[in-house]
């Protein structure tokens, strides 16, 4: 599960272009969105997309992103249950 | 009134999936038709979309120029409606006193799918189209080519209004607003979501996106010192605006700020009494048409009857602001509401007066909303020329 | 016709140089390993996270607004509609188009909402706005070249359609290709005016 924590924050940190982040700096249980990484919904579409090309995993609509999103290990949890590849 | 000139429509040309010619196009939609279906494995597009497209056997949409040399399905679909537009006004287009406005978003951005070296992609630049366009004429001048989004047909006529009113070169200016959809447009708003899987709702309460359309529509405005000698029933221009959100680049703003500083620039010593009928952007996504309740509100003008063509046609991108401008002017002159096909049970963040059926007024003019990417908005303000 | 305005500064990002008001700030040197705009976001101390996830128009775009209004004090939290932006270029946005192109290929089937924002040419204008919260006028042109006529004629009738407007940013900016070629000035109207902005101390 670690494993899979510190590999999704690289991969939010590539995708969405987040400047001069490491991974130590995102905290896996904090919100992704509001406060702290000041992402917005275009960001939150581009994570959807990570889902399905890295993980195999579709969402039917954009509305399901909002728990998936709640924070890293959330989304960690949701990819282990979830992903098809 | 500031303005030296009054800016008129000297003629007009629709060419849409429902049909060709400005009236033709005017009459299915009053009888509540619409080209809206379900694609399916089209175009190489994994999911299906709902969308409004050209018939790929229409010969309006594979036409070559005298010399032989194919033109593209955007510049076809342009050359089709400037041409019609010019017949019918009777203006020569390679006269050096037109102008030639050209307003598209993407133009032949399908062209980055068949060459992908981009020293062969000359077709792609919009400027490089705009020439093809213009040239197909004989028109002396450089088209100018305007892009500012969902907002480009507008943004466009409002430049038109412009240079008829400030440059004394140029008599006639022709707005052209052409876009064709590709993989590359349809793709995009699938990833951003914002597509609906059946007929667009605008302003409805369980709206749930926007649908994509093709069309080219061309507006010639000319210009005069006075209106007693222009024809009882013409459409005069009276105002523009383009006022920029400066909030997010593809969020429409809660506030609806920048609509509002738009309506108010084209409204300000204007009796809104006079004003038929809105017609509005309606897309349907959720945030634009909020945003549009929110600024028609804060201007005041709740009460007046509102429509959204979207519901006819999709979001056409580059044309909308041309052909909806064309349609509504027509509606004006016969002094007719369009109904906003598609919204069933209004609900917006604030209410809204939505057109539900073809109605009558005793308006004389109208209001054109539009807003798009990149946070701008623009506002037009036409009236109906009547000698009383 | 009476001038209706002054260039009060000007600024120019080329591949090779950075110069505003037409002195040279910045050469581009073969050792630097990051790329030119991230050089010159660093070399100015611009503070924008927001910069690294622009396509590279509206990068040269921001870069060049940063350049012309570094040395002005203005109010950074109110919308401003007295502030118009006017932008022309050739490429309009293909250079992201082309990035765009490549997320949707046949074997590789992944759209980015994120790439799309991207493909239109005024989001540059857009950008800009929203950092320095421009509200008036917002307008895109595309052209074969920066036809500085037209763009005086667009100026003057900006000026002259909304009495309101006191500044203007406008210019060409253009990125094809790896080419990038921004030449932006920002005006103001002539005459004794009330604006929103203080003059460089």
């Amino acid at each position: 599960m670690e494993e899979l924590i510190y590999k999704l924050k690289e991969e939010i940190i590539d995708v969405l272009n987040l400047e001069g982040m490491k991974p130590e700096d995102i905290d896996e249980n904090a919100p992704l969105f509001g406060e702290g990484l000041g992402l917005d919904s275009i960001d939150a579409l581009e994570l959807i997309v990570l889902l399905e090309k890295n993980y195999g995993i579709k969402l039917k609509n954009a509305n399901e992103g909002k728990e998936i999103f709640k924070s890293v290990r959330v989304m960690a949890d949701y990819i282990n249950e979830h992903k098809t590849k | 009134m500031r303005n030296k000139y009054h800016i008129y429509q000297k003629s007009h040309y629709i060419i849409s999936p429902l049909g060709k010619g400005s009236v033709c196009n005017y009459n299915t939609i009053s009888m509540g038709e619409s080209h809206l279906q379900s694609y399916s494995g089209y175009w190489g597009i994994p999911e299906p979309f709902f969308a409004s497209i050209f018939d790929e056997n229409d010969i309006d949409l594979h036409r070559s120029s005298s010399q032989g040399q194919a033109y593209s399905r955007f510049e076809s679909i342009a050359i089709t409606a400037a041409e019609s537009a010019f017949q019918r006004a009777e203006i020569n287009p390679d006269s050096k006193d037109v102008l030639f406005i050209i307003s598209t978003t993407k133009g032949n951005v399908e062209q980055l799918e068949k060459s992908k070296n981009p020293d062969s992609q000359s077709d792609a630049y919009l400027w490089h189209s705009a020439q093809r366009i213009a040239g197909h004429f004989r028109n002396p001048n450089t088209p100018i080519v305007v892009s500012n989004a969902c907002i480009s047909g507008c943004s466009a006529q409002l430049t038109a209004f412009n240079m008829l009113q400030y440059n004394d070169l140029y008599k006639h200016v022709i707005v052209i607003g052409a876009e064709v959809l590709s993989k590359f447009i349809i793709s995009g708003f699938q990833s951003f979501k914002a597509l609906s899987p059946e007929r667009c709702k605008p302003f409805d309460a369980n709206r749930c996106g926007l649908n994509l359309g093709e069309a080219a529509a061309a507006i010639i405005y000319s210009k005069s010192t006075e209106t007693e000698s222009l024809p009882d029933d013409t459409i005069i221009m009276e105002a523009g605006a383009v006022c920029n959100d400066a909030n997010h680049i593809s969020g429409p703003s809660r506030t609806g700020e920048g609509l509002l500083r738009a309506i108010h620039k084209v409204t300000e010593d204007f009796d809104t009494n006079r004003i038929a009928f809105i017609n509005a952007h309606g897309t349907a996504t959720l945030y634009n048409d909020d945003m549009e309740s929110v600024a028609i509100n804060r201007a005041g003008l709740q009460d007046i009857p509102v429509n959204s063509l979207k519901g006819y046609y999709g979001h056409t991108l580059g044309a909308a602001g041309v052909m909806e401008v064309i349609l509504s002017s027509i509606a004006l002159q016969n002094h007719n509401v369009l109904r906003s096909l598609g919204t069933e049970n209004p609900g917006t963040a604030m209410p809204l007066n939505v057109c539900m059926q073809n109605s009558n007024t005793n308006g004389d003019a109208f209001l054109k909303l539009i807003s798009g990417f990149g946070g701008s908005n623009a506002a037009l303000l036409f009236t109906l020329n009547q000698h009383r | 016709m009476e001038q209706l305005f002054d260039v009060v500064a000007t600024c120019r990002i080329s591949d090779k140089e950075v110069l505003v008001n037409q002195e040279s700030i910045l050469y581009h040197s073969r050792e630097n390993e990051q790329d030119w705009l991230s050089t010159i976001y660093h070399h100015i101390g611009l503070q924008y996270p927001k910069f690294f996830k622009m396509d590279r128009l509206c990068k040269a775009g921001i870069l060049g607004a940063e350049l012309l209004l570094k040395d002005y004090t203005y109010d950074h939290e109110t919308v401003k509609d007295d502030w118009g932006i006017i932008l022309m270029n050739a490429a309009s946005s293909l250079d992201n188009d082309r990035h765009y192109q490549e997320t949707i290929s046949e074997d590789n089937y992944y759209p980015s909402p994120a790439v799309f924002v991207y493909t239109l040419a005024n989001i540059v204008t857009g950008e800009i706005a929203i950092r320095y919260k421009i509200g008036g006028e917002s307008s895109f042109y595309v052209m074969p070249d920066f036809d500085e006529e037209l763009m005086r004629e667009l100026l003057v009738q900006a000026f002259n359609a909304d009495p309101k407007l006191t500044h203007i940013l406008y210019g060409w900016a253009n990125v094809d290709q790896d080419q990038y070629d921004v030449r932006m000035f920002f005006c103001k109207r002539r005459g004794n005016i009330k604006t929103s902005i203080n003059n460089p101390s």
